[in-house]
């Protein structure tokens, strides 16, 4: 509540969480509130302007658009948030493990997080797509497992910095357990930059899973999603010009507030300061004797 | 002492201000002159001018093993082939001035015209195209082999004649030579590496491929020794594959392309912009390949239903902007196998087809996978739609269009797919394809006696024998009634031009011969 409080503060954040409020709810309701079933094909009215009947007008088959990008944000968000889940889930205790339970692990880690980093997000994705079949889970999956590298150093970083800070090294001297020390002393510590990438990753996340909607992978059709409406808006851009910006301009939003809110977690919890190590005894230096060293 | 007139040329002084500037001057001249590429030097005016199609590559340029049937549009480009078609179907001259079956039907004559040549130069004669016929129906992997099972033998009579002896009599053959069967390969090429005629054609057609980057374009220039050289006026023919929807009319504004392909969707945009818009008929058919062996279309009450689920009518409105016709068989209206007597015979009727569901049992929605590899979104949606008003719960599966032909047609792996049908020379090779037990576009392989009774028939039948549509018409009933294919409608190809005269009208065959640019 106290870190709540004080991104509250930060006039930036509360900006994000207002908009990204309004996404989640849009997440958990946009197909409750939406003024028309989705999927519904009005093959009469098809590819219509704004009306009082259609408030952003209707596809290329006649289905509300308006309610397409209520309820495309569900598949869109959740998406993105399974992605970042599968890869906090995979780089967060790799990385403190790494820190943590000797150098045979740490080389392991270090070689497979380096192995993943170098593969692309987008032409992975498609690989695991054609291997394990066109779904939003398989992709989500391939997006996490490239995801995770990311939280791994995070994780990997802050926790290195705390391995030799005086109260950690003091309570294993006191006989506190590896998992004790892990718990009280790090988990809490690292915590607020796992939030802040956490955050950059879900941004990241959703421009991925929206490209590769775009691509015709992931979110099978009918099913709305920002990317996919944004992709089939393209082919009828001589007819409905505008229609492109509003699948846009939510995903632009949506990942502006969660960088702004990234930022903001940093400020409010001082993610980004370095751990306060034990100062190093200062090598002690032969001086001549006329004061230049030797 | 001289006069002076004007100032003195002041001592230029190359400092660094002075060098930067001179070096984005001459970058942006060179950045300009690489965007104007080729349109500067292949513009041109009438004869001479450079044709730029956004249309498609070939999966190969050797006909022998090309895997798509629209290939055979791009293949015409540089190769001839023996015969082609009329408007109609009917087999007309082309390679061949004329050609002759004995009496007993099992042997055929192919008279070549005098004086034909590869773009090489060397002469096109009877050996040259027996050699190719040979190699078409006897090379490891030839993907025109099947068509061509009842040749017994091929061989060279003089300079013209080639002599085609059948192990059985089938009159089709002379359809058959209008498409890449009866395509005439270079015997030089392929005698020395087979392999290369992939990227490197070499045959007798209208242009020359002199450059080709594969994905990404073909240069092609005029075959001065092609037999109607003298119609064909432009110097050069560059081909691209189809062009983004989004940009396709802007590319042809701007000159990248002069004739590109349009989806119904541009037509009204390409017309405001001032582009020629041309609706050429072709012998496009789509259609629902359905997989009688998965389920749930191993019921013929679901299939059955499936046919009358489906409003084409709506579809051709939404999706294709109302260009097409609605069809119910694999012939376009005029063709030689169009059996009007069928109707719509598989006209709209949800009621019925939900009655033929709940006469079979079923009371919950019939789970079924629709396949598409991407193309026609609106068109999938809309008969995904339509199918789960009649109770037909179709979950839309999307696969890579590069993996279309794999699974769907070679390993079969799918139960319900939208594809289309680009035609066929002969009516039965079309038949072959799409009904046959090793037909291609058969997921099932299942064959039907009644139907191959009647292809007999229509082989043992000469082509201008009076008795030769009916025989036809009948076997496209057996057909329509029979398999599980749903014929939706006709897709024409849609053409923006600028600067380029009309296409002539050819379903089968796009031709240039006449086309002038300006």
């Amino acid at each position: 509540m106290r870190t709540l409080r004080a991104l509250w503060r930060i006039p930036s954040a509360r900006l994000a969480l207002v908009v990204l409020l309004g996404v989640a709810l849009l997440a958990v309701l946009g197909g409750t509130l939406a003024p028309h079933d989705p999927l519904h094909q009005y093959t009469d009215d098809v590819l219509q302007g704004p009306s009082s009947t259609h408030l952003l007008g209707t596809d290329y088959v006649g289905r509300d658009v308006l309610s397409r990008l209520m309820e495309g944000t569900r598949l869109s968000v959740v998406g993105a948030v399974e992605a970042v889940l599968i890869g906090a889930v995979l780089g967060v205790p790799t990385g403190l493990a790494s820190a943590w339970l000797g150098p045979r692990l740490e080389w392991l880690t270090l070689r497979v997080s380096d192995t993943l980093v170098i593969l692309p997000f987008t032409v992975f994705a498609i690989a695991v797509a054609g291997t394990l079949g066109n779904g939003l889970q398989q992709a989500m999956i391939a997006i996490g497992i490239l995801i995770s590298p990311i939280f791994f150093r995070v994780t990997r970083a802050a926790a290195l910095g705390l391995r030799k800070v005086q109260y950690v090294e003091a309570a294993e001297l006191m006989g506190a357990t590896e998992w004790w020390t892990l718990r009280r002393h790090i988990w809490t510590k690292v915590l607020p930059n796992v939030a802040v990438t956490a955050a950059h990753a879900t941004g990241a996340a959703l421009l991925v899973v929206a490209s590769l909607a775009f691509l015709g992978l992931g979110v099978t059709p009918p099913a709305p999603t920002w990317g996919g409406m944004l992709s089939s808006d393209l082919g009828y851009l001589a007819q409905q010009p505008w229609a492109p910006i509003f699948p846009a301009l939510l995903m632009m939003a949506t990942v502006g507030s969660l960088n702004l809110l990234a930022d903001a977690i940093r400020d409010a919890t001082g993610a980004t300061e370095a751990p306060r190590r034990r100062r190093p005894t200062p090598p002690v230096r032969e001086e001549r004797r006329d004061g230049v060293p030797a | 002492m001289p006069l002076r007139t004007s100032k003195p040329a002041q001592p230029t002084h190359l400092n660094r201000r002075t060098f930067l500037g001179a070096s984005l001057g001459a970058g942006l001249i060179l950045a300009l002159e690489a965007c104007g590429g080729t349109s500067t030097s292949s513009g041109g005016s009438g004869a001479g001018g450079t044709i730029k199609w956004a249309w498609q590559l070939p999966t190969t340029w050797d006909p022998v093993t090309s895997s798509a049937g629209s290939d055979v549009q791009m293949l015409a480009l540089a190769y001839d082939p023996i015969t082609a078609l009329d408007e109609q179907g009917n087999a007309i001259p082309w390679l061949a001035e004329s050609w002759k079956y004995d009496a007993s039907g099992k042997q055929v004559t192919f008279t070549l015209r005098t004086g034909l040549a590869f773009s090489d130069g060397s002469p096109l004669d009877a050996a040259a195209v027996a050699k190719s016929i040979e190699r078409g129906r006897t090379q490891q992997g030839s993907l025109i082999a099947p068509q061509m099972k009842t040749i017994k033998k091929v061989s060279a009579s003089g300079a013209r004649d080639v002599v085609i002896e059948l192990s059985e009599v089938d009159y089709q053959y002379p359809l058959l030579f209008a498409g890449k069967t009866g395509m005439v390969v270079n015997p030089a090429a392929f005698q020395k590496d087979a392999a290369a005629l992939a990227t490197q054609p070499a045959g007798s057609g209208p242009f020359v491929v002199t450059k080709y980057v594969q994905n990404d374009h073909a240069s092609l220039k005029k075959n001065d020794h092609f037999f109607a050289a003298g119609e064909i006026k432009v110097s050069a023919f560059d081909l691209y594959p189809q062009a983004d929807p989004a940009t396709v009319v802007a590319a042809v504004q701007s000159g990248q392309y002069n004739v590109a392909r349009l989806g119904g969707a541009q037509v009204q945009q390409a017309k405001d912009a001032g582009l020629e818009v041309q609706v050429l008929d072709s012998m496009f058919v789509s259609v629902l390949d359905v997989h009688t062996g998965m389920a749930p279309f191993d019921d013929p009450a679901v299939v059955e239903a499936l046919k009358f689920a489906i409003d084409r009518e709506k579809i051709k409105k939404v999706a294709n902007f109302g260009i097409g016709d609605v069809n119910y068989q694999p012939f376009p209206p005029g063709y030689v196998g169009f059996d009007p007597d069928l109707g719509d015979v598989y006209a709209y009727d949800p009621d019925k087809a939900r009655q033929l569901l709940a006469d079979a049992g079923y009371t919950d929605p019939v789970p079924a996978v629709f396949t598409s590899s991407g193309f026609a979104p609106a068109a999938v949606e809309l008969i995904q739609a339509q199918l789960k008003d009649v109770g037909i719960d179709a979950k839309i599966d999307t696969i890579p269009q590069t993996q279309h032909t794999q699974l769907v047609y070679i390993e079969r792996s799918k139960a319900l797919t939208y594809d289309g049908f680009a035609g066929r020379e002969s009516p039965v090779q079309a038949f072959q394809v799409l009904f046959g037990s090793e037909g291609l576009m058969n997921p099932s392989r299942t064959s039907s006696p009644q139907l191959e009774a009647q292809l007999k028939k229509v082989k043992e039948t000469p082509t201008d024998d009076p008795a030769y549509p009916g025989l036809l018409q009948e076997a496209t009933r057996i057909a329509v009634t029979t398999f599980p294919n749903v014929f939706l409608y006709l897709t024409p190809s849609i053409v923006a031009r600028k600067g380029v005269s009309a296409l002539p009208a050819s379903p089968s065959l796009r031709r240039f011969e006449g086309v002038t640019t300006s």
